[in-house]
């Protein structure tokens, strides 16, 4: 399973992305509790929520799952999701 | 007669020219006011001369939780933290540009308070206004310094305050670009005003001295040459169009807010450039103006701003103006439709 954070916006507008590649039997033992504890279903409704100005949006997929957070919405279980992935993950430059 | 006034070139009438003028902008101020998005201030305290700042500075110490913990408040001397000092003083020059110049009473036009919460976040690569105050974190380190370092990323946090109690501008697509693009243009004015910077002088760059030297580029961005403020191996190159030639298509960053401004950014440059002089001066006043005026709607596209600068421009200096001329050039050089 892929995982992918991807960060845009923000002042400087400069998207950055992290990537996850859990292929192991010990890499999914580790990735898919993060991502089923994260409320995908719920952030549907907030994928398109005014942001406010100059904050961060957050693209993040798992697999065939997507959701799109405003910066102030990536707490709990998202935020537990996305830091592992700014940590562990390899980073690369996105496109705009 | 006010217009008429206001446009009189005669020496001996320049003083009765500028206070009708100002008193143009004053009427225009107390229309859009009263189309505010949000409650409005009572009306005694919106018709109020501005008054001194009301500054107070919090410190997140590097959590995410607002306001944080209070460590300088109005007329305190110096703290000698770095980020608390240039918070404080930026929003003072902040409310400086906007009391001289445009006889706006803070960020409401009704005396707001000034809050501004520093060391947000871990390494906190951002700035940013929540709706009530401002935000800054620390950068990484890397790629960022500290965000209160510049002072016109100050002064474009609090001008995101100003456009929420005036136009109201949506943040998304052409409007967010618009709502970006005020707060790029009001952040080189207020650097520019406390630097007493004329258009010629001044650099137009947003965000000087944020990157690290490890980082190939100047700032963030800049209004005068849109896409030239940074070429990095690491960072890419700045994405900002100069025109609508070479608009940008996005679902990222709200539909790219951020990218798109490059070329209503580049537009108020170029009358600034065209005129001479101080910008916050004749180009301030047009662009403060229309964005006061009441007639541009949540969802505003650049050809209805556009068509209003210019409807400004010559209601506040005449058709046929320098002033108006070098508004409708501005918008044919970046290709907007009028």
């Amino acid at each position: 399973m892929k995982i992918t954070v991807r960060r845009s916006g923000g002042i400087a507008a400069m998207t950055r992305v992290w990537s996850v590649n859990a292929v192991s039997a010990d890499d999914k033992e580790r990735w898919m509790p993060l991502v089923e504890a994260c409320p995908w279903e719920e952030a549907k409704a907030l994928s398109r929520t005014a942001n406010q100005p100059d904050r961060f949006m957050y693209s993040i997929r798992a697999g065939q799952r997507r959701a799109t957070l405003p910066d102030r919405e990536v707490t709990g279980p998202w935020e537990e999701l996305v830091e592992s992935a700014k940590a562990e993950g390899s980073e690369s430059r996105g496109q705009r | 007669m006010l217009r008429r006034l206001a446009t009189r070139p005669e020496p001996r009438l320049r003083a009765i020219a500028r206070a009708a003028k100002e008193s143009l902008l004053h009427i225009k101020g107390l229309q859009a006011a009263r189309a505010l998005p949000v409650p409005a201030p009572p009306p005694s305290a919106r018709q109020a001369k501005p008054g001194p700042p009301q500054r107070t500075i919090f410190d997140a110490a590097s959590t995410e939780t607002l306001p944080g913990t209070l460590v300088r408040k109005e007329g305190m001397p110096p703290v000698g933290d770095a980020a608390a000092d240039e918070a404080y003083d930026g929003l003072g020059d902040t409310h400086t540009l906007y009391a001289d110049v445009f006889e706006r009473n803070s960020i409401d036009g009704a005396g707001l308070k000034l809050d501004a919460t520093v060391h947000f976040g871990k390494l906190y690569d951002n700035a940013f206004w929540d709706g009530h105050q401002m935000v800054f974190g620390d950068g990484d380190g890397e790629i960022f310094q500290r965000f209160t370092r510049s002072l016109s990323v100050i002064g474009h946090e609090l001008a995101h305050g100003v456009t929420q109690y005036t136009a109201g501008l949506a943040y998304r697509n052409q409007a967010g670009a618009l709502n970006e693009s005020m707060s790029d243009v009001f952040g080189v004015l207020v650097e520019q005003y406390a630097r007493k910077q004329s258009a010629s002088e001044a650099n137009w760059l947003i965000g000087e001295g944020l990157f690290t030297d490890a980082v190939q580029g100047a700032a963030l961005r800049s209004l005068k040459a849109p896409g030239t403020a940074y070429d990095d191996d690491v960072l890419g190159k700045d994405p900002q169009p100069d025109s609508m030639d070479s608009y940008v298509r996005t679902t990222a960053d709200n539909g790219g807010v951020h990218i798109n401004s490059g070329i209503p950014n580049r537009a108020f440059y170029l009358v600034a450039s065209e005129l001479g002089g101080n910008a916050w001066e004749a180009p301030g006043h047009i662009w403060y103006g229309t964005l006061t005026s009441g007639s541009l709607p949540a969802a505003c596209t650049f050809g209805k701003f556009a068509r209003t600068t210019i409807a400004t421009a010559e209601e506040l200096f005449g058709s046929g103006s320098p002033e108006h001329d070098a508004v409708l050039k501005a918008w044919e050089t970046v290709k907007v439709k009028v």
